[in-house]
């Protein structure tokens, strides 16, 4: 097949990822992995890469406003991220070190875990937090946004910082090892665990993901698996298509789109798998 | 109102994304246009992208470490100048809250963001190889 084949059905599907990414409330990297890797013909070293760089470019492209609407927080996002990070640079080191065989199984296994996690966790819009922990106080993880739905301000604090911590260690290692970005850990660690509101979350998740992808991103550059032909196309695409993703925002059924990217991520779960085991 | 650190986080983010997706396409045009002639040629990448990063290396001669740097004249790795301004606009957005925690009194809030200039300079600088 031409090379040039490649780039135009990365653009296509990483586009079509973008809108479906924004929709079903999903970062980029966790579809993208696990799809290209088990159907297009690049090593998964590459294809993590790759997956790294587009959760980073669709977060920073969403980052600048959803901070300034309050919808994210540096001060909620600094501390854990500096855990992430961390953690990331480890889990991008132990993927460059293992068997590519090994690699295919554990992220099969991984997928099919975060498809069930999303089947089955429901966010709570205001989890009760009854009193602050001391390290969320110290830290100053607090704050307040305003809810154009609820037409008011809200106030927010944070509980169980340390296992927000311990959480977002282990979240780290798995986005740096296999590059699936890290947003469908993220939402509910912030929102179940620590007691964010969802919509701070969900807006603040992708904040945070932006430290925890470039750590590992750089190992995998330094490395030399970053793929201009691969990435590329697939940050544009991606990009573009989850500009697209928040215009049909108001008139999209979620429900539905979240069926089909569990569809997908049970699909691309059992192919990394069966890849794995040589089939 | 919304706190003086996610404001300007969210400036800087803006003006380092933008600028690091103009050169990402304006580079890959020149790569996939062949107006300056990649250090891999594309008939022989289809065959190596399925090797595992070590190898694809040894196949290909392709520069690790920094050393990308001295092929930016070459169409492929002229990509990736674009590719690291993407990544390292965490950097300087981090390092951008260091002095405005220190001048609001907030140290540990401080700390936490040297810390994570630290930890992604190391990340950059191969330390953690």
């Amino acid at each position: 097949m031409d090379w040039w084949v490649w780039p135009v059905a990365l653009l296509a599907l990483t586009f079509a990822m973008g809108v479906v990414g924004v929709l079903a409330g999903v970062g980029g990297g966790v579809l993208f992995v696990p799809i290209v890797g088990a159907f297009f013909p690049f090593h998964l070293d590459f294809v993590r890469a790759a997956g790294l760089l587009l959760a980073l470019s669709a977060s920073l492209s969403a980052a600048p406003a959803l901070l300034r609407s309050g919808l994210a927080s540096v001060r909620l996002a600094l501390p854990l991220t500096l855990v992430s990070s961390l953690t990331s640079i480890a889990g991008a080191l132990l993927g460059l070190a293992l068997p590519t065989d090994k690699l295919q199984i554990a992220l099969g296994l991984i997928v099919l875990g975060i498809a069930a996690l999303m089947w089955r966790s429901r966010g709570a819009e205001h989890p009760e937090v009854a009193r602050s922990d001391p390290l969320s106080v110290a830290l100053g993880m607090h704050g307040m946004y305003h809810d154009a739905a609820l037409g008011r301000d809200v106030e927010w604090k944070v509980h169980r910082t340390p296992a927000g911590f311990a959480a977002f260690a282990g979240i780290g290692v798995i986005a740096g090892m296999f590059g699936l970005g890290a947003g469908w850990a993220n939402v509910p660690a912030l929102n179940l665990l620590m007691g964010a509101p969802l919509k701070l979350a969900v807006g603040t998740s992708g904040f945070l993901l932006i430290g925890g992808a470039s750590s590992a991103s750089w190992i995998y550059l330094e490395r030399g698996a970053v793929l201009p032909m691969l990435v590329v196309p697939s940050i544009i695409g991606a990009m573009l298509g989850a500009k697209l993703g928040v215009r049909l925002l108001r008139a999209a059924r979620p429900a539905v789109v979240r069926r089909v990217v569990l569809t997908l991520l049970v699909l691309a779960g059992a192919r990394a798998l069966l890849k794995g085991f040589g089939v | 109102m919304t706190p003086i650190e996610d404001r300007i986080c969210a400036r800087w983010i803006e003006v380092g994304t933008r600028l690091a997706f103009c050169v990402v396409l304006a580079s890959f045009a020149i790569y996939a246009l062949g107006l300056l002639e990649p250090l891999v040629p594309l008939a022989q990448l289809t065959d190596v992208w399925r090797l595992p990063v070590d190898r694809y290396v040894a196949a290909t001669g392709a520069p690790t470490g920094w050393a990308w740097l001295r092929f930016l004249g070459k169409g492929d790795y002229l990509n990736l100048l674009g590719i690291a301004l993407f990544v390292a606009v965490t950097i300087a957005c981090y390092a951008r809250m260091v002095p405005l925690f220190l001048r609001e009194g907030k140290r540990l809030q401080a700390l936490c963001a040297l810390l994570q200039v630290l930890v992604l300079l190391g990340a950059a600088s191969g330390l953690f190889r």
